[in-house]
């Protein structure tokens, strides 16, 4: 390094890359490959700090992105977070490797109800994380209360434009599947071709396919949208203004678990945050800012009662029975595709 | 001259105030930003509340500099700090290197002639051409294929490929213009081939070099497409960053964030159009 | 004799020496990366993505009508995508092309440093983050944005105007975002425009509008074509624009290839449509170059 003066520009930010991707400040890294919004920074701060440990955090906003990514090589990441069927997916790609999460301390705090992955019923490798249901999120200003999918789409035939609806095809066709009778894993071509009928039936008074619809609920400029229940912590914060529901048709649920990839560079640090995710203070905490459903008993008793009482967050017995979740498609899931390439080009 | 064309006062007047409006559309959206980024109001940006530098702190301070709104609407500053950096390393390094390889090329192309010129330009302006998505897309299937892993030194190479070709492009039209006996001149009184490039290329040439680096520097930092595909761990850029916070909502922060990108460009892009028309 | 040969193999090693390294860049990184593409295209889709190497036309098939098998259906929508990313690119180029031309010439009209502080102002959001542009019209057109809030405290309109997540305002952002590509060119040319001809037309008794049709346009017709060409291209792949200004409703090639390769992992799919639009853009391309060297040669020979 003495004669850094002479080395040019380039050479040295190529050298500064190099050295930066593994960061030597502190012990180890640690790196997450997670949704957004979908785990606390205090969690994470907490995590760094009690192992030093350098935890980097990067964000998808689909399963198959997130597959995409890591089947293009994209081998850095240590811990991500596949939702139960990409689990199953994953694992059968030999993507994932084992953790042994079952045999740690803090494992008899899961639900035994959470362990929903077919390839691994037992969690030798995966660590169940959250669950919730996928409703609606609504403006209480425009709606005074919903209760179902069929006011939803009522409103919006009265209202073109102010509703919305997920930009992601299982999501979306899954709602169509679920008015029109038929199992959200459905590989039967008629029922699926139903369900898009159904979908592009609304379409006219959908304003939008997206994700981002939380400040347009919030603003007025859209007066429902289907969403992740993950939406209950901006309903607390504005529990006048906006309201979240779980239609009484039924409606998806999705449950994610925390995997290690084949490929992770740091195992021990991925095993180490896996059993810290599993303390009940720790998981309470994250629980708290997702405004998801538990999969922890023991952190559920030290939530706060409005989030333990909350019917979206923790639904009763007969609501839970309505839910369902996705299962892996193989080569069905081609079909759903192409009727989505159409839903949203129609 | 003109005055007689337009020769009705009307016309003219006319004329003139759609200068206005043009001007008005270029820039009224963005002064929008950078209204909305002193806009104190969380939930509805177009409502005025009241005047706050909130939104800058957070990018600098982090979360609990601001209202108590703020949590949820806001990024970490060491996450801010991350991809400015990223962008910074792939900008500097893309753009340096693309700079010493369009210049050399663009040298290569004024002097010599040889079989297959014409086919050898219309390839290297190719990348130029091909839409920024087929490109993204080609190199993804590349690095897969051939087992990089990728990272930053992906999204610089994606970037040095076709940044090169627009630095040769900015080069070439500069030498167009250059006359090439002072190369022959000096290479008669005995110079070696390096020193009459540092004496007499270089000089000549240097505002298309300076130019053509500060072009590939800032498209380097704007780019999404190409970047979306090829970025991988921890190689997120700034403007992927943005991209993410935009589809996860509008929140007050990406306007503070985007004014002070901004400004950061302009002021680049003003140096660089000053030096242009200083030598011009 | 023996002196110029000499010269001529070190001309020679300085002409490879130069060229190598921008060479090899486009060969590894440009060329073969295109290369694979094109086999990938012919290639049977993975069931979670990448492929299985077998050959398998028919994802061409289902974009064009032939060749199909039993599991790839021949869908006219893909077409459809298609023509209605022809028809927003094209009104891409009208609308960047009514605005710049009239600037051009508005521009070109002033003098001195006048003239030169408002060419840096014309030019300066063309540095602007695409991004930022972008996201500048997503709040000036949402239902609570700018536009309609003010339209409505002046009283023009009671409802909230529905302008996002439309058509419309698709091609309103890749005006904004393009309007420099298309402006620069215009002005180049018209800056050169030879006042002498367009007086002689006006002494000759031509009117305002004749003499803007008969001589003004075809005199800057280089700078418009090639303005709409630079304007067309990234407008016709572009998959930004409308993901954030079409709500996702909006559908354009460039979205489609996103969604088959990030999420139903229908890589050559997405490798066919990716090489419509290619072989699209350098068929456009090579007609406008063939064009503009023809034109050269007749101008300086």
């Amino acid at each position: 390094m003495k004669n850094v003066q002479n080395v040019s520009p380039c050479l040295m930010a190529i050298a500064v890359s190099a050295g930066l991707a593994t960061p030597a400040a502190a012990e180890g890294s640690l790196s997450l490959y997670n949704w957004g919004d979908y785990i606390s920074p205090d969690v994470i701060d907490k995590f760094g700090k009690e192992f030093n440990v350098a935890v980097t955090l990067d964000t998808y906003s689909t399963n198959e992105e997130m597959l995409a990514r890591i089947q293009a090589g994209a081998t850095g990441y240590d811990l991500i977070w596949p939702s139960v069927h990409m689990h199953d997916t994953m694992q059968k790609l030999g993507l994932l490797q084992e953790t042994g999460v079952n045999k740690m301390p803090g494992f008899e705090n899961i639900d035994p109800g959470a362990l929903r992955s077919k390839e691994d019923p037992a969690a030798d490798y995966c660590l169940p994380y959250a669950w919730g249901a996928v409703g609606i999120l609504y403006n209480k200003t425009a709606i005074p209360e919903l209760t179902s999918w069929q006011q939803f789409f009522d409103y919006g035939a009265a209202n073109p434009g102010k509703i919305a609806m997920l930009d992601d095809l299982r999501e979306t066709l899954g709602v169509g599947l679920i008015m029109t009778g038929a199992s959200v894993n459905s590989a039967n071509p008629d029922e699926i071709a139903k369900a898009e009928e159904f979908i592009l039936a609304q379409k006219p008074n959908i304003g939008a396919f997206a994700y981002d619809v939380i400040p347009l609920v919030t603003s007025g400029d859209m007066a429902a949208a289907h969403y992740y229940v993950g939406a209950v912590l901006n309903v607390n914060q504005n529990p006048d203004l906006l309201g979240f529901v779980v239609p009484q048709e039924g409606a998806t649920m999705y449950q994610e678990d925390i995997c290690l990839l084949a490929s992770a560079p740091n195992r021990d640090n991925a095993l180490k945050f896996l059993e810290f995710m599993m303390r009940p203070d720790v998981s309470a905490m994250n629980t708290e800012r997702l405004t998801n459903g538990s999969v922890n008993l023991k952190a559920i008793e030290l939530l706060p009662v409005e989030l333990k009482n909350n019917p979206s967050i923790n639904p009763p017995p007969e609501t839970r029975a309505k839910l369902q979740i996705f299962e892996d498609l193989g080569k069905a899931l081609r079909v759903y595709t192409r009727a989505w390439d159409r839903v949203k080009t129609n | 001259m003109f005055e007689r064309i337009m020769s009705s006062k009307g016309w003219w007047r006319l004329f003139q105030a759609y200068g206005l409006v043009f001007l008005i559309f270029l820039y009224l959206p963005l002064a929008l930003i950078f209204v909305y980024s002193f806009n104190a109001n969380p939930i509805n940006m177009a409502v005025w509340t009241e005047f706050t530098f909130d939104w800058y702190k957070t990018i600098f301070f982090g979360a609990g500099t601001a209202g108590s709104f703020d949590a949820a609407f806001t990024e970490s500053p060491d996450r801010i700090f991350e991809v400015v950096r990223n962008s910074a390393i792939v900008a500097l390094s893309a753009s340096t290197i693309s700079t010493v390889i369009g210049t050399a090329t663009a040298i290569a192309i004024r002097r010599y002639d040889f079989v297959g010129k014409k086919v050898y330009q219309a390839l290297l302006v190719l990348p130029m051409i091909v839409p920024d998505i087929v490109l993204g897309i080609a190199l993804l299937i590349f690095f897969v294929g051939a087992g990089f892993e990728l990272s930053l030194l992906t999204v610089i190479i994606g970037h040095t490929t076709f940044l090169s070709s627009y630095v040769f492009v900015v080069v070439s039209a500069r030498l167009a213009g250059m006359d090439m006996s002072l190369e022959r001149a000096s290479a008669d009184l005995g110079a070696g081939p390096l020193t009459t490039f540092r004496r007499v290329t270089l000089p000549q040439i240097m505002p298309g070099v300076v130019g053509g680096f500060l072009l590939a520097f800032i498209i380097s930092l704007d780019d999404v497409v190409i970047t979306y595909f090829i970025a991988g761990v921890g190689s997120q850029t700034l403007p992927l960053f943005i991209l993410a916070m935009m589809r996860r909502g509008l929140r007050p922060q990406i306007n503070a964030l985007a004014i002070l990108l901004l400004s950061f460009t302009f002021t680049v892009a003003a140096i660089g159009l000053y030096l242009r028309s200083r030598k011009s | 004799m023996a002196e110029t040969g000499a010269t001529a193999s070190r001309n020679r090693r300085t002409l490879i020496l130069l060229l190598a390294p921008l060479t090899i860049l486009l060969g590894v990184f440009f060329l073969i990366p295109l290369g694979i593409m094109v086999v990938y295209s012919f290639l049977e889709p993975g069931l979670y993505g990448g492929v299985e190497w077998n050959w398998y036309p028919y994802n061409y098939g289902r974009l064009i009508g032939w060749p199909l098998n039993d599991y790839e259906v021949f869908d006219p929508i893909y077409l459809k995508i298609f023509l209605n990313s022809l028809q927003i690119a094209l009104m891409t180029v009208a609308g960047t092309l009514l605005l710049s031309y009239p600037a051009a010439f508005w521009v070109a009209s002033m003098k001195g440093p006048r003239k030169s502080l408002v060419l840096f102002l014309v030019a300066l959001p063309f540095f602007a983050n695409m991004l930022v542009r972008i996201y500048a019209w997503l709040l000036l057109l949402r239902p609570t944005g700018f536009l309609s809030t003010l339209l409505e405290s002046t009283g023009l309109i009671i409802e909230p105007l529905d302008l996002l997540f439309t058509n419309f305002s698709v091609i309103v952002g890749m005006v904004y975002v393009l309007t420099p590509f298309m402006f620069l060119p215009i002005y180049a040319n018209v800056e050169k425009l030879d006042y002498s001809l367009v007086r002689a037309s006006r002494d000759l008794g031509a009117t305002n509008v004749q003499t803007l049709w008969r001589i003004i346009l075809p005199l800057t017709a280089p700078g418009i074509i090639g303005g709409s060409v630079i304007v067309f291209i990234p407008a016709l792949g572009n998959f930004i624009v409308p993901s954030l200004l079409g709500g996702s409703k909006v559908q354009m090639t460039g979205n489609l290839i996103e969604r088959s390769f990030l999420q139903s992992r229908d890589w050559p799919f997405g490798a066919a449509l990716a090489l419509l639009i290619m072989a699209f853009v350098v068929v456009l391309f090579s007609l406008q170059f063939s064009r503009q060297s023809k034109s050269e040669g007749q101008g300086t020979r």
